[in-house]
């Protein structure tokens, strides 16, 4: 018998927390539950959860500081609960190490889907030598692109770019990460450069760059690439 | 000045009094420099500086609160001319020729031009008062009318999840498999569209103030149009939409989330109320000062009675409700909010078959500009 996957979800809000319980539990997770960011903490040192779901409005203390502190001492990765209108709190929710967000309300479909990627991706470290969603293909050993069979040429700038969101397939990538990751952190905080190149990889990768199939806009927070459909 | 004379009254009191006996002091030794030059040049001719006097105490009238600051200067000023400018110099003497009839003259036409002057400037604030009333009374109006349209819009989906799940709860044996599934179903789509309600509420308190100031920033336009789609699509995904959307890349200021709504809001309208299951058409094109949104829809258009009350929020009252459901309540007086904010136009009108609805975002934006001069001024 394999040993289920410890989810601990911090929330306070006992509606939230009954139908997330129900639904991760039906689907064969372990929940633990935390109504206050205090007790939060504490839980995610003694359970070892696997996977931590995180509302950043709390009673007690703000969700971010809870996140700062979970963050000082593990990896474990931490999906934000936030609402739809605070993306400033979302950004700075990701650049300090939540591993992704979902906004409220949201279905148990679209929950289990984005524990799924984020388990995953603590659990291949290393990145994959193969990207493959829909026609687009990535090698990143040969450093090769095809788009239905036929390759596709990007600059030194785009490849990198895109190499970035599809080893971080299914994530959302906030601007300053991309911003540091390409240009390192010296450049200025104007993120044009990379609107200019991701509106230029549209153009190549995209049948329709205003109806995109594989990179994401998240407005006013990032970028996430369609999640990776090959298996290693 | 009109503007001066109404900001000096929404001073506290004693500031009020230190600028009227500031500016007093200030006119007479302007009036009393302009005598002693004017008497040094010609001697001997006391109407003039009288004439000069005068001025002085109607600016002073005029611009200091109260009766009590023109009636000092104007005794002030009768006295002065009577020592400094009338022989003998530097001596008061009221029994000079006809100077007695001079001296009650001038001091009548002060005392008239200063009650004069004084209640012309509380006209003034009279007037100020009456029009910022007007305007109150209209974002009132305009208050009351939004109101009235959310609380019609959110009341209908709420007694519909209400009696659907008091159902429930009361008669659960008596209802088939099939009749809770569709019950269920009723709930899920009426919490959809509350939560469908609630953004759009939200997106009002992105603006700020009385004047709905909005941050702006340059975004790609072909990224907010693609999310916009995005979830679109979520919510009708059997819907087509043609874009139709220029080769170039346009960056264009704006808040990306309100035009975000703005566009799901106006694609949602074409689906729920053109009664039809044609393709909508979007249009996005670059003009050299804007860049203009068209969508368009292939269905029954708007109702003759309903164009003139599109975006007062009102509209729903009009339509004796066809749609009761889906009335057109608050979506499209935000969509107007939002693109005036942007300093937008957005104009709704029948085709030849069907509605369309335009709309134009700036490229320079005014908001922004207005930003910066904050910006200097902190």
């Amino acid at each position: 018998m394999t040993t289920k996957v410890k989810v601990l979800l911090i929330e306070d809000d006992k509606s939230i927390t009954s139908f997330v319980t129900t639904a991760l539990e039906g689907s064969g997770y372990k929940v633990t539950n935390a109504s206050k960011g205090r007790e939060g903490v504490s839980l995610a040192a003694s359970f070892c959860p696997d996977i931590i779901l995180l509302d950043l409005g709390l009673p007690d203390i703000d969700g971010i500081e809870v996140l700062k502190q979970i963050r000082s001492w593990s990896n474990v990765p931490v999906i934000i609960i936030s609402a739809r209108t605070k993306e400033q709190e979302k950004v700075i929710a990701l650049d300090l190490g939540a591993d992704d967000y979902i906004t409220k309300p949201f279905g148990t479909g679209e929950l289990m889907a984005r524990i799924r990627t984020s388990l995953r991706h603590i659990h291949t470290k290393t990145p994959g030598h193969i990207y493959r969603a829909l026609d687009l293909e990535i090698n990143f050993e040969k450093r090769m692109i095809r788009l239905e069979g036929k390759e596709v040429h990007l600059t030194q700038i785009e490849y990198q770019l895109l190499t970035l969101l599809a080893e971080n397939s299914g994530r959302v990538l906030t601007y300053s990460y991309i911003m540091n990751a390409i240009w390192g952190p010296y450049m200025d905080n104007n993120n044009q450069i990379l609107r200019v190149n991701m509106a230029n990889i549209r153009r190549k990768i995209e049948k329709n760059p205003a109806q995109p199939q594989y990179v994401f806009t998240e407005i006013g927070i990032g970028y996430r690439m369609l999640e990776n459909e090959y298996q290693i | 000045m009109k503007h001066f004379s109404i900001t000096l009254r929404t001073l506290p009191p004693w500031k009020q009094h230190l600028h009227s006996v500031m500016l007093s002091l200030f006119f007479m030794s302007i009036a009393l420099v302009a005598c002693f030059l004017y008497h040094q040049i010609v001697p001997d001719h006391s109407a003039n500086i009288a004439l000069i006097f005068i001025l002085a105490l109607i600016c002073i009238s005029r611009y200091t609160v109260g009766y009590m600051y023109g009636l000092f200067c104007s005794l002030a000023a009768v006295i002065l001319i009577n020592w400094i400018f009338t022989y003998p110099y530097f001596k008061i003497n009221f029994t000079t020729g006809t100077y007695p009839i001079t001296f009650i003259i001038m001091l009548g036409i002060s005392l008239f031009t200063s009650t004069m002057t004084s209640h012309l400037t509380e006209l003034a604030d009279v007037i100020a008062q009456k029009e910022r009333q007007l305007i109150e009374a209209e974002n009132e109006k305009m208050r009351a009318n939004l109101l009235r349209a959310i609380s019609h819009d959110l009341r209908t989906p709420l007694t519909g999840i209400m009696g659907s799940s008091s159902l429930l709860l009361d008669k659960p044996d008596i209802l088939s498999e099939e009749e809770k599934r569709a019950i269920l179903t009723n709930i899920y789509e009426d919490s959809d569209w509350l939560l469908h309600m609630v953004e759009n509420l939200l997106t009002i308190t992105r603006m700020q103030g009385n004047n709905f100031d909005i941050s702006t920033c340059d975004e790609a336009l072909e990224e907010v149009i693609s999310e916009a789609l995005l979830k679109f699509h979520k919510r009708y995904p059997g819907q087509q939409v043609i874009v139709h959307f220029p080769e170039e890349f346009i960056m264009l200021p704006m808040d990306a989330i309100l035009i975000e709504q703005v566009t799901v809001n106006l694609l949602e309208n074409a689906v729920m109320h053109s009664h039809t299951d044609k393709p909508i058409d979007f249009l996005v094109e670059d003009h050299p000062d804007n860049v203009t949104f068209t969508i368009r829809d292939h269905g029954v258009g708007i109702p003759r009675n309903l164009l003139e009350h599109l975006f007062d929020g009102t509209a729903y009252l009009a339509t004796q409700i066809a749609d009761t459901r889906k009335g057109m309540g608050i979506g499209l007086s935000i969509c107007k909010t939002i693109i005036t904010a942007h300093n937008g136009t957005l104009i709704g009108q029948n085709h030849a078959d069907g509605a369309e609805f335009i709309f134009t975002l700036p490229k320079i934006h005014q908001a922004s500009q207005r930003r910066n001069h904050y910006d200097h001024q902190s």
